[in-house]
């Protein structure tokens, strides 16, 4: 998170912190009416996280005070060239999660791997590359489909594809 | 212990069924390496087949799975950072750096040799000592395994050398996330943000997948290949060389395969102690006991040979409880429990009477499964490591695709996929952040299972704290747990002191 010189931008850095102390005293607001054997492990491991977080700000609030760290985010997604990249892969995946419970685990991998390695190709190959993306998405989700469903009978999401290919196969 | 003749024609009858034995190691090895399969819910699957054949061909089966996905779950784990089960979350702290510098094919070589001496030396153990072995489970109660916990716990400060307060930041955390889900004794639900998926605690899985697999597919998408330019270059010259380099340097460590394994063993015999625990416990003391504990995590091949070893040696213990008392030691115990059950085989200590074939059958089988991997997948590493050469295009959507839908297989809850969705953010920001994600994972995993005895120990005492030190085995253990995180730092400091004399003597003389 160092950047050229200038002092280090820590502010990301507070994020797990910050998650892990929000989280802690939610915690704690769910034991609190509760038996102490529910209470006695989390109370002990929280209020130890807690003391750590408080020593963890105090060191960065130091940092900051004598210029050798700021509060400035820096590059959480990267450099500016990846950035929209990795963004559009996560919002892919969430995509993913949403559309798999209809479509079924083949379809759903099928279109999420193809769009996938699209979205990561270079902006000047995509068109061109685009055939190869599909054939090796196509293969790949029926590898998928044909190891996991068919041979193994996981049970995986299935939709139309599924219940079509169940139906050709029996 | 089993005599000389009988030993004889165990073995010659077990070596007649290598058909069995291969093809249940290569299946082994595949569902190993997929996180959410696992040689549990494989032979579930199978059930039907084991359970239409022949008892011992059924055993052989079984053991043969279990045996060969303990040591497929290493692969990835080595490959692309994504351990195919808990037993394997150790393994990418020094494997995976190996396989970024283009050791792919060392790394390799040296778990499957790892894997196959820890397996085969504590099989061998197990075959001469069951009787005695046997008797740990009565030894290691709630306070000796919350001892056994803490030394794992501890790898978290070890991990967190480089900044031991986002360590311990990043491990209380995940012991903090450890404990949601109903407490043990009043089922009251805690921190589960009104989820009933989440009553039954953290899913080992998702937490997995999500913090290793889907955080290192939206970082390494950074590059081109997740190797180092130098990775490429070397792995670009091939041969067979790195294969042999990497059995070399397993066979030149047999000692540490040898005590690293005996963890495994020990911790395994316990019920319920399982291979994560062998294996975070087994490389905290390799790097406590190393003479170069500072490459740790940067490829170090002792950080990888201590979790491939114990968590093989983790295998023969956890059936040494089930043949000689009758208790599942894990999941693919109890599954195989009931399929001996199912063919009228009562296990217990009248197993060795009764039926030795049986008894003595599995540990056998186990021993001749370890000797068939090590003659049939070595010769893979070298190829299997090519794995790391596919371009992340390629590699970034189909880990996300196949291990998210990984972590829905153990429960069939889209819930899990979510969650794994949820760890893979928390990964991320914390790998970008310089928080160390196996710390979370480690107090994710072992949180649980503290909590769990140490409650236990509790109700014994009735509340009173002291029952922690009550025992004599427990004591020694507190005073080795405490040595052998007091001892790293007398050492650390000694070093630094002396560099320190050496530099000023230096001076002294330049000038």
């Amino acid at each position: 998170m160092a950047d050229g010189g200038g002092p280090r931008r820590a502010g990301g850095e507070l994020i797990v912190p910050g998650a892990a102390l929000a989280f802690t005293l939610y915690y704690f607001s769910t034991i609190w009416d509760s038996p102490w054997e529910a209470q006695v492990a989390a109370f002990l491991i929280g209020c130890v996280l807690i003391g750590l977080i408080l020593l963890f700000a105090l060191r960065l609030w130091r940092e900051v005070a004598t210029g050798r760290a700021s509060l400035a985010m820096g590059d959480m997604l990267g450099p500016p060239e990846i950035r929209n990249r990795r963004l559009a892969v996560m919002a892919l995946t969430f995509g993913y999660l949403f559309v798999i419970g209809w479509l079924g685990f083949t379809l759903t991998s099928f279109l999420f791997l193809l769009l996938g390695m699209l979205v990561l190709e270079d902006t000047d190959r995509r068109l061109r590359r685009a055939p190869h993306f599909a054939a090796v998405a196509g293969a790949l989700s029926l590898l998928g489909w044909a190891a996991f469903i068919r041979a193994f009978d996981a049970r995986f999401p299935r939709g139309p594809l599924e219940a079509a290919l169940e139906g050709v196969f029996g | 212990m089993i005599e000389g003749g009988l030993f004889l024609t165990m073995l010659g009858e077990t070596l007649a069924m290598w058909w069995v034995i291969l093809p249940a190691v290569l299946l082994g090895l595949v569902v190993g390496a997929i996180p959410g399969f696992s040689a549990a819910n494989t032979i579930i699957i199978l059930l039907p087949l084991t359970l239409a054949v022949d008892v011992q061909v059924g055993v052989v089966f079984m053991v043969a799975l279990y045996c060969s996905s303990r040591m497929g779950a290493g692969v990835p784990a080595i490959l692309v950072n994504i351990p195919g089960t808990a037993g394997a979350a150790a393994t990418p702290l020094d494997g995976y750096p190996m396989a970024k510098q283009g050791r792919g094919p060392q790394a390799l070589a040296m778990s499957f040799v790892a894997s196959t001496m820890g397996g085969l030396i504590t099989t061998a153990i197990a075959l001469l000592t069951l009787p005695w072995l046997a008797q740990v489970g009565y030894v290691m109660h709630s306070v000796e395994m919350i001892v056994v916990m803490l030394f794992g716990i501890s790898l978290i400060a070890t991990i967190a050398a480089r900044d031991t307060l986002k360590g311990l930041i990043a491990g209380f955390f995940g012991l903090m996330i450890g404990a949601i889900g109903a407490d043990h004794i009043y089922a009251t639900p805690r921190g589960t943000f009104g989820f009933l998926e989440l009553y039954d605690g953290i899913p080992l899985i998702p937490a997995l997948v999500g913090l290793f697999a889907v955080s290192e597919a939206f970082h390494f998408i950074e590059n081109r290949s997740i190797m180092t330019k130098e990775g490429r270059a070397r792995m670009a010259e091939g041969g067979w060389g790195q294969t042999i380099e990497g059995v070399r340097m397993t066979f030149a460590r047999w000692w540490h395969v040898v005590w690293t394994s005996l963890i495994g063993l020990v911790i395994g015999v316990v019920p319920g102690a399982g291979a994560a625990i062998a294996s975070f416990v087994a490389y905290q003391q390799s790097r406590t006991f190393s003479k170069t504990p500072e490459l740790y995590g940067t490829g170090h091949p002792e950080g990888l040979i201590a979790p491939e070893s114990a968590n093989n040696g983790v295998t023969a213990g956890t059936l040494i409880p089930l043949l000689v008392l009758g208790i599942p030691g894990g999941a693919t115990a109890a599954i195989m429990l009931v399929v001996m059950q199912f063919h009228g085989v009562q296990m217990g200590p009248r197993l060795f009477m009764s039926t030795p074939e049986i008894a003595y059958g599995m540990i056998m089988a186990m021993f001749v499964t370890y000797a068939v991997m090590a003659v049939t997948i070595l010769p893979l590493s070298r190829y299997l490591s090519r794995v790391t050469m596919i371009s992340t295009i390629y590699m970034a959507p189909i880990v996300l695709a196949f291990t998210l839908v990984g972590s829905f297989v153990p429960r069939e809850y889209m819930f899990d996929m979510w969650l794994a969705l949820a760890f893979g953010v928390i990964g991320y920001v914390a790998r970008k952040t310089g928080y160390h994600v196996s710390a979370i994972l480690i107090g994710v995993i072992l949180g649980p299972l503290l909590e769990q005895y140490f409650l236990r120990a509790l109700r014994i005492s009735q509340g009173d704290v002291w029952v922690l030190f009550s025992s004599t085995l427990g004591n020694v253990l507190w005073v080795a747990l405490a040595a052998s995180i007091v001892l790293p730092w007398i050492v650390g400091f000694k070093r630094g002191r002396s560099a320190q004399q050496a530099g000023a003597d230096a001076e002294e003389h330049g000038t």
